[in-house]
C-alpha cells in the first residue's frame, strides 16, 4: 500500500512539472517565434526585407525546433518548415504580396499551435 | 529505421518499469481494472513505436497516466470491502449443496454451457462431482468437490434448461421430448419448473427443480444407447 501511494505520489510529480515545462517552453518557443515573424512581417510589408532577415528567422526554426520534436507533432514541424522556406524564397524573388501571404500562415500557425496545449474543454475532446 | 529501434528501446524499457511497478496481479490473475489497463498499454506502446512522427513523450506520458490510475485503483481497493466490491467485483457462488444457481448465473451473464465449460477445464464433467462452485472476480472457476458422488463415466449432456429443452441434444441420447416430460412429471415436476436436466450414457441424471434440492433419479435409456 505504501509503495503504491509512494508511486503515485511519485508518477503525478513527474508529470505535474512535465506539464509545467511543457507549457512554459513551448509558449516562450512560439512567442520568440511569434515576434520574429512579425518584425519580419513588418519589413515584408514595407518592401525592405532582405534574404538575410528571412534567413536569420529561419536560423532561430531550426534551433528551436530541436527541443520542439519532444512535445509537438513532427508533422506539424515539417509544415512550418515547408512555410518558411518558400518565404525564403519568395524574399529573395522580391515577390512581396505572396511572401506575406506564407508569413501569415506562419504567424497563424505559431499563434494556434501553443493553444493546442491548453487546458480547455476543446482540446480534452 | 535506427529511430524506430531506439523508439523501441524506450517503449519497452517504460514498460518493464511500469509492469513492474504494478506488481505480479497484473501478469498473473488479472481484475477486470487490470485487464482494461492492459488491454490499453499495448496499444500505447504501439503507436508512437512505429509512427516516427508521434512525439514519443505522447505514448509515455499516456503509460504513465495508466499507471497511474491502476494504483489509485488498487489502492482504493486495498482500503475497503465495499470499495473492492466495487471496483473489482466479488466471488459469485453458482453451485452450492442445493445445486446449481441459476439467478446467480444470470446475474454474471453466464448459461449452464459457460459453466460446465469452466468446470471441464478444471476435470469435471458433472454438476453432481462439486459441492461448491465458485466464480471469482477474476473470471476464474474454484471448485470443492463433492466427495460421495459417483466419477462420471461419460460425458452428462443438457436436456433441459430454464424451462426449454435441448433439442440437439434428443438425437444423441435417442430420447423423445414425451420422454424427458414424462420423467420430470414421474420426479413430481415439470418442464416448465426445470432449472436444469443432464443425463449421462448410463442414464445417471441431474435434476434441479426451481426452489428445490438437486435429485439424481435414474433415467432408463433406450436399449444400445451410449455416448
Amino acid at each position: 500500500m505504501v509503495r503504491s501511494i509512494v508511486s503515485i505520489i511519485c508518477a503525478s510529480v513527474i508529470i505535474f512539472f512535465g506539464v509545467l515545462y511543457e507549457g512554459k517552453h513551448i509558449d516562450n518557443t512560439f512567442n520568440e517565434l511569434n515576434l520574429g515573424f512579425h518584425l519580419l512581417y513588418d519589413k515584408i510589408d514595407e518592401q525592405t526585407a532582405t534574404s538575410d532577415d528571412v534567413l536569420s528567422i529561419q536560423k532561430l526554426w531550426l534551433e528551436k525546433k530541436k527541443s520542439l520534436h519532444v512535445f509537438i507533432p513532427h508533422t506539424e514541424i515539417k509544415e512550418f518548415d515547408m512555410w518558411l522556406s518558400e518565404t525564403v524564397t519568395l524574399v529573395r524573388d522580391k515577390e512581396w504580396a505572396d511572401a506575406i501571404s506564407k508569413l501569415e500562415v506562419l504567424i497563424e500557425l505559431s499563434e494556434q499551435i501553443p493553444l493546442t496545449f491548453k487546458f480547455r474543454l476543446g482540446n480534452i475532446f | 529505421m535506427l529511430v524506430t529501434l531506439i523508439r523501441t528501446f524506450i517503449i519497452f524499457i517504460t514498460l518493464i518499469i511500469v509492469m513492474r511497478l504494478m506488481g505480479k496481479r497484473q501478469i498473473g490473475e488479472m481484475q477486470p481494472f487490470e485487464f482494461i489497463v492492459t488491454l490499453i498499454i499495448a496499444d500505447l506502446a504501439c503507436i508512437p513505436m512505429a509512427d516516427v512522427s508521434i512525439p514519443l513523450i505522447y505514448g509515455i506520458v499516456a503509460i504513465l497516466g495508466l499507471f497511474i490510475l491502476h494504483q489509485l485503483l488498487s489502492v482504493l481497493e486495498q482500503s475497503g470491502f465495499i470499495l473492492k466490491k466495487i471496483i473489482s467485483g466479488s466471488p459469485s457462488v453458482v453451485i452450492n449443496k442445493n445445486g446449481v444457481d441459476v439467478n446467480e448465473l444470470k446475474k454474471n451473464n453466464m448459461d449452464i454451457s459457460d459453466l460446465l465449460d469452466s468446470m471441464r477445464a478444471l476435470g469435471y464433467f458433472s454438476l453432481e462431482e462439486l459441492d461448491y462452485a465458485i466464480f471469482e472476480s477474476n473470471g476464474k472457476l474454484s471448485a470443492f468437490e463433492n466427495a460421495d458422488a459417483p466419477k462420471s463415466t461419460s460425458i452428462p449432456l443438457v436436456m433441459v434448461v430454464n424451462g426449454k429443452i435441448y433439442n440437439q441434444n434428443l438425437q444423441i441420447t435417442r430420447l423423445k421430448k414425451e420422454d424427458i416430460e414424462s420423467f420430470i412429471k414421474q420426479n413430481n415436476g415439470s418442464i416448465k419448473s426445470t432449472e436444469i436436466l443432464t443425463v449421462d450414457g448410463t442414464g445417471r441424471t441431474y435434476l434441479k427443480q426451481k426452489h428445490q434440492k438437486y435429485t439424481t433419479p435414474k433415467f432408463l435409456l433406450p436399449e444400445g444407447t451410449s455416448w
